[in-house]
């Protein structure tokens, strides 16, 4: 992960993030930086994600309007996002790869939320189509 | 034989955009009113529509990132989702039109109202959508749709005076009795149908949904210049079919029954059994396009897991978005609202969304970071840059024409 120059906003946010398997996660919604106290430049720390993380970035009515609809759907009810540590990732290119499978990083609970409720619940959810 | 299903999902793709319900109506309408002096609008079309379609599938062959992905990258989250809700509001409409539109073909079968057909209608999109293989089904939807091929056997059969459309085709003059705004709204109907953003979205979610890669780039090119030609086809068939028969009679085309009857003079029962197959497989292919591209748009605009390839459960909100838009469709459709009206008025959204649709495509197919040495050459960039300003001023005087001229009354 060194010795290319990346634009942060051109290069990683609003990314695809994908998991080892090459499963769609979420998208690169924000980051979170740390300055450290030494006056060296900042870095990135964390990867942002969910509605909690892209609604600032909405900006005003719109990100509000967002941010309810989300807490009315039940998927969060604080206003944290999730947040995936930048560490994990192993390659930026056309997407931001991982090395965590879905499961394990667990920052999607609104897919989990769908399909628990609506989508399993319907019979042919655990297969294939084929 | 092999080779040749390969196209078929630029030829699904194209039905979509150039005969689904309002546009075999509004060929038709067109043909019957203004003969083929439209037919030049149609060419420009399909020439802009292969442009970005190739566009869009070869950088979806190569990075896997589909449309919309490219939409909120490069248009940032604010502007993409404007778009999202424009192109979705296009979507909608033409999802509740094209399952209306089924219906209707049915109708023209039974004579049953096509209201009871509705619910069925829609279970049965829905349902393919949740069972069947991407594959299967863009192969049996888009090679039955080419039984609308019958349109261009009835045109021969009627045996008309082709110079004269051929005149009419290349020496485009507006008829006496139509207004200038008139021919103009419906040049631009017809171009913002050609060019409708669904199909983007739905091509290149598909080239993801069929794991096309850098190797697959010329299978990916001869379903852009097979599919959308075709598509093109088709719909200059049809206009000349009523420009034939109802221009000389003064007849306007207003519903689907009339659209068929040129080809039942010609053809008689064998053309209008032909042509109930092909309507059912078109409007319930641009259905599944428009209900998939739904699904498609809100899903990469928030980076869900989307698509067909993965189990439904594993894709839950995709499915959840699908389910939710064909529900939201047949709530529209049964409010007896005029399906094909309905896809007129779903020009005003397209006109917001189809230049911040266009404007990314082109800017990542000529990113070497995405695409390598897989970039644009200057000609086709040349000629898209002169297709985004023409998509812009049609976005700008699509709505005041709509007005001006009651859309096209």
């Amino acid at each position: 992960m060194t010795g290319r120059a990346l634009d942060l906003t051109l290069h990683l946010l609003d990314r695809q993030v994908l998991d080892q398997d090459g499963g769609m996660v979420c998208n690169v919604d924000d980051v979170e930086f740390l300055v450290p106290d030494d006056g060296a430049p900042p870095y990135i720390t964390t990867l942002l994600t969910g509605p909690a993380a892209l609604a600032p970035r909405l900006g005003g009515l719109l990100g509000r309007w967002v941010l309810s609809a989300y807490q009315l759907l039940g998927e969060r009810h604080d206003k944290e996002p999730d947040r995936i540590p930048y560490e994990l990732v192993t390659d930026i290119a056309a997407s931001v790869k991982v090395s965590r499978t879905r499961a394990e990083m667990g920052v999607h609970p609104g897919e989990d939320r769908a399909r628990q409720y609506f989508v399993d619940r319907i019979p042919g959810a655990r297969h294939e189509s084929s | 034989m092999k080779k040749m299903l390969q196209v078929t999902l630029g030829i699904l793709t194209a039905i979509g955009g150039f005969v689904d319900i309002g546009d075999l109506v509004a060929n038709a309408l067109v043909g019957s009113r203004f003969g083929m002096s439209l037919a030049w609008v149609v060419v420009v079309g399909v020439i802009g529509i292969c442009l970005y379609a190739e566009m869009a599938g070869r950088v979806a062959a190569v990075t896997g990132r589909a449309v919309f992905d490219l939409v909120r990258e490069r248009m940032g989250p604010r502007t993409a989702l404007l778009n999202l809700a424009a192109s979705n509001l296009v979507n909608l409409l033409t999802l509740a039109a094209e399952v209306a539109g089924v219906a209707l073909a049915l109708q023209l079968a039974t004579s049953v109202s096509y209201l009871l057909f509705v619910p069925m209608v829609a279970f049965l999109v829905w349902f393919v959508i949740w069972r069947m293989p991407f594959e299967q089904m863009e192969r049996m939807f888009g090679l039955a749709g080419l039984a609308l091929l019958v349109f261009a056997v009835a045109l021969w059969q009627l045996g008309p005076d082709w110079g004269s459309l051929v005149h009419q085709a290349t020496h485009p003059t507006v008829q006496s009795g139509e207004g200038h705004p008139t021919y103009w709204y419906y040049a631009i109907a017809l171009f913002g149908a050609a060019m409708t953003p669904y199909e983007v979205f739905f091509f290149s979610s598909g080239a993801v949904e069929e794991k096309w890669s850098t190797k697959d780039l010329n299978l990916e090119r001869a379903n852009v210049y097979v599919g959308f030609p075709l598509g093109g086809l088709l719909s200059i068939a049809i206009a000349a079919t009523t420009a034939v028969v109802f221009l000389p009679r003064g007849i306007e085309v207003e519903h689907l029954s009339q659209v068929a009857l040129p080809t039942v003079m010609a053809l008689g029962k064998v053309g209008l059994a032909l042509l109930i197959l092909g309507f059912v497989a078109a409007t319930f292919g641009a259905a599944l396009e428009t209900t998939l591209s739904s699904g498609y748009a809100v899903s990469q605009y928030f980076g869900w897991q989307w698509g067909k390839l993965v189990k439904p459960k594993d894709a839950a909100r995709f499915h959840a978005v699908v389910l939710l838009s064909l529900i939201l469709g047949v709530m529209i459709v049964l409010t007896t609202l005029d399906p094909i009206k309905v896809t007129e008025y779903s020009l005003v959204f397209s006109a917001v969304a189809l230049p911040l649709t266009y404007f990314p495509i082109l800017v990542v197919a000529n990113d070497p970071g995405y695409m390598k040495d897989k970039v644009n050459s200057r000609f086709s960039n040349t000629l898209a840059t002169a297709y985004l300003i023409l998509i812009t001023v049609v976005a700008v005087a699509a709505i005041p024409l709509m007005i001006a001229t009651k859309a096209g009354q």
